[in-house]
């Protein structure tokens, strides 16, 4: 029996508690393709799996196999209950699709979020930092990873002067909405009113911008407020159009 | 052998399993053939346990669903019988269902009456359980057990395996092989089992 006192350690999930074990049992258990952990079962595997395989049963599998294989069917998608890798390497495939999906999803929401400060705060607070300062320190504290979701935005400056464009629509909306809510609460208009220098000079800065024009915006943003009172008289409708147009 | 909780794990054949698997799925049939060589005796087996006589019909389904979804598998040699396991199984309940005939039928407790005792004579009952006694012991426990000593002994599945391919708890099919064999053990006549020496009497079970 000290031979026995193995199996049932190997065992020690408590399956093989048989106490069981004959040399006969073993010897007819064909081990050394299927070891068992004990005669009893491996009596009960040589009994039960002993069979050949019957050829035709075969060749019709086989059959089988070779018509799914040339219609393509084997390029079926992996379902769930196909997946039979062991547990680990699952755990890590299927945590590298939830990373990957989360990812994609920040890089999404992160572009979405870039755009909008690029258009509603960008303008402005060029204004304020005074030039190219700006769209740097944006970019700078994004994260590494929305560099490529940020790159249609970022290359933009490059083909127009935005800020023009930005604080006019910021100037038409400050009209339409001054004295009614909370909008001018808001960053964009902070940095609207900052870069005028007060509240009181929106309007003349406002006016300055329309004025002078996309193509002169950036001086006009890096004018004193004061003194774009001057250019006040400027035609607005040909700029509202010269700016839809863009 | 026997590392950690999976002494199944050591079976002889998975490698060469899972690299015919690994061929066949390239589209190599001859591959796909030596996968069925190996795999279908244990599936087989599984099968008788679960639809007595009709198994190889029942089996026969189950390699057509293996050969054409073949290329949706992911794993190994072992996984590879956890697998078709699975896919044979479920024929296999479809064909129960169908039958509308349960796997333990009542007949079966009278069939055992009339085969040769469990203890007529020591080296029979042991060196050469007959396919058709084992299997009516086997398909004389109930359902649960059953399946869960067919899944870990011929199949050759370790418990995690087992556990899913009967969509159940680990622990739950663990004490379920646990107590088939046991009912086996005692059945074959636990006496001739565990001692080497046979004891006079015949009076067990």
């Amino acid at each position: 029996m000290t031979g026995e006192d193995t199996t049932s350690d190997r065992d020690g999930h408590g399956m093989g508690d048989e106490r069981s074990g004959d040399a006969p049992g073993r010897r007819h258990a064909r081990a050394e393709e299927t070891p068992r952990d004990s005669p009893l079962e491996a009596l009960f595997a040589a009994a039960l799996r002993g069979e050949k395989s019957d050829g035709e049963a075969e060749l019709r599998a086989v059959a089988a196999f070779r018509a799914a294989r040339d219609t393509g069917a084997h390029r079926a998608r992996t379902r769930r209950r196909d997946d039979w890798r062991p547990r680990a390497q699952r755990r890590r495939a299927r945590s590298l699709k939830a990373t990957l999906s989360v990812l994609l999803a920040s890089l999404t929401l992160g572009g979405v979020a870039y755009a909008a400060i690029g258009s509603a705060g960008g303008g402005a607070a060029k204004g304020a930092a005074g030039g190219k300062d700006v769209r740097p320190s944006v970019s700078a504290s994004t994260p590494a990873e929305s560099h490529s979701s940020a790159r249609p935005t970022a290359s933009a400056p490059a083909e127009r002067p935005p800020t023009a464009k930005d604080t006019l629509a910021h100037c038409r909306a400050y009209e339409k909405l001054r004295g009614r809510g909370k909008a001018l609460d808001s960053t964009a208009f902070q940095r609207l009113v900052t870069a005028a220098g007060g509240e009181a000079n929106v309007s003349a800065y406002c006016a300055a911008l329309t004025g002078t024009g996309a193509a002169d915006a950036k001086d006009a943003a890096d004018a004193k407020p004061g003194q774009q009172k001057a250019k006040t008289s400027a035609p607005q409708n040909a700029d509202k159009n010269k700016s839809k147009k863009q | 052998m026997g590392q950690g909780g999976e002494p199944r794990r050591v079976q002889a054949y998975d490698g060469e399993l899972g690299a015919a698997v690994a061929r066949a799925q390239e589209g190599d049939e001859t591959a796909f053939a030596v996968a069925y060589r190996l795999v279908q005796p244990g599936l087989l087996g599984y099968l008788r346990g679960l639809v007595g006589e009709d198994a190889e019909d029942v089996a026969s389904d189950a390699w057509l669903e293996i050969a054409r979804d073949l290329g949706r598998f992911k794993g190994d040699g072992a996984g590879f019988r956890g697998w078709t396991a699975t896919i044979a199984r479920h024929r296999a309940l479809d064909h129960l269902r169908r039958q509308r005939v349960r796997p333990r039928s009542a007949a079966l407790e009278q069939d055992m009456l009339d085969l040769p005792g469990p203890h007529s004579t020591h080296d029979q009952a042991l060196e050469s359980l007959s396919t058709e006694y084992a299997l009516e012991l086997v398909r004389g426990l109930p359902r649960d057990q059953a399946e869960a000593v067919l899944l870990r002994v011929v199949v050759g599945l370790d418990g995690p395996a087992a556990a899913r391919v009967l969509g159940k708890r680990p622990g739950a099919v663990r004490t379920a092989a646990y107590r088939g064999l046991k009912r086996l053990a005692h059945q074959l006549g636990a006496e001739s089992v565990t001692d080497d020496g046979p004891r006079t009497l015949g009076e067990s079970t």
